[in-house]
């Protein structure tokens, strides 16, 4: 079975050398077929390489290992690993409520219309910061906006474990105020125990076994 | 020559669209954050602009002259 990738690669050949042709060969647009085959090789292949290119780096730019990729992220994932259940996202990670080779994106995504071409403009931002910026300490790193319940409740609403945990009933409309994003999931002495970067000198860390 | 014209300005579009695609498929064999930022500010820059151009010569005035 031949890869969507390896298709990708295939079409971007395939449109390279249809392209050369015509550079080399422009004289072949004077017959009608050529025409064609000059609309085929300017414009319909380069147009569809191009849209697959985009989507390919586009699906790159949300894997786990991109967000990674750049040294002060390190620590971001390391606290994916630590081996303690109070830290939320490594929660999420080891017991695979998030798929781990999207995890940051998963979490860090807006799920409204525009969220996701927001996040990668984001991201974009972060690579240019990562090369031609001033980059932050690990520590210092924080979220443009607080963090919205709407990114939780995309999966935990509706959930028996959420609408039934004892701790989700503490007042009577404790759920209504976290559903309307008033009380915040990552409150005081709630899910309060997220990244905590400056303290993983001091965790101790889960091994995957194989 | 209108005829020429148009070859010249195909050729040079199709000159850019393999320039573009090239850097497109270097990208895409390079796992690194920073093939993401050449893809989007070099390669797709040049790609497209060798579409537009090849589209221009359909429609510049020198083409439709008879």
């Amino acid at each position: 079975m031949v890869s969507a990738f390896k298709l990708e690669i295939l079409l971007i050949v395939f449109a390279i050398a249809l392209a050369g042709l015509i550079a080399m060969r422009a004289d072949l647009t004077r017959a009608r077929g050529g025409k064609v085959l000059a609309f085929f090789a300017l414009f319909l292949f380069p147009s569809l390489a191009l849209w697959t290119g985009f989507s390919e780096h586009m699906e790159r730019a949300t894997s786990t290992q991109f967000c990674l990729s750049c040294h002060v992220m390190a620590d971001y994932g390391r606290s994916l690993y630590v081996d303690d259940k109070s830290y939320l996202p490594a929660a999420h990670f080891q017991n695979n409520r998030i798929p781990r080779d999207h995890a940051c994106y998963t979490c860090h995504t807006d799920y409204t219309m525009f969220g996701t071409v927001k996040s990668k403009i984001r991201g974009v931002r972060h690579v240019l910061v990562q090369y031609f910026g001033t980059v932050p300490k690990p520590e210092d790193i924080r979220l443009y906006q607080p963090y919205n319940n709407r990114e939780c409740l995309h999966c935990h609403a509706g959930a028996r474990s959420y609408l039934e945990a004892s701790e989700h009933h503490k007042t009577p409309d404790m759920l209504g105020q976290a559903n309307a994003n008033k009380l915040s999931c990552m409150a005081n002495n709630c899910h309060d125990i997220v990244h905590n970067v400056a303290d993983l000198k001091d965790a101790t860390f889960w091994k995957e076994r194989q | 020559m209108p005829q020429e014209l148009v070859e010249r300005r195909s050729r040079r579009a199709g000159l850019l669209i393999a320039l573009g695609l090239l850097i497109q498929l270097a990208t895409l064999a390079w796992p690194h954050p920073l093939s993401f930022v050449a893809f989007l500010t070099v390669g797709c820059p040049i790609e497209a602009a060798g579409v537009l151009y090849f589209l221009y010569a359909l429609v510049s005035p020198a083409h439709s002259k008879p």
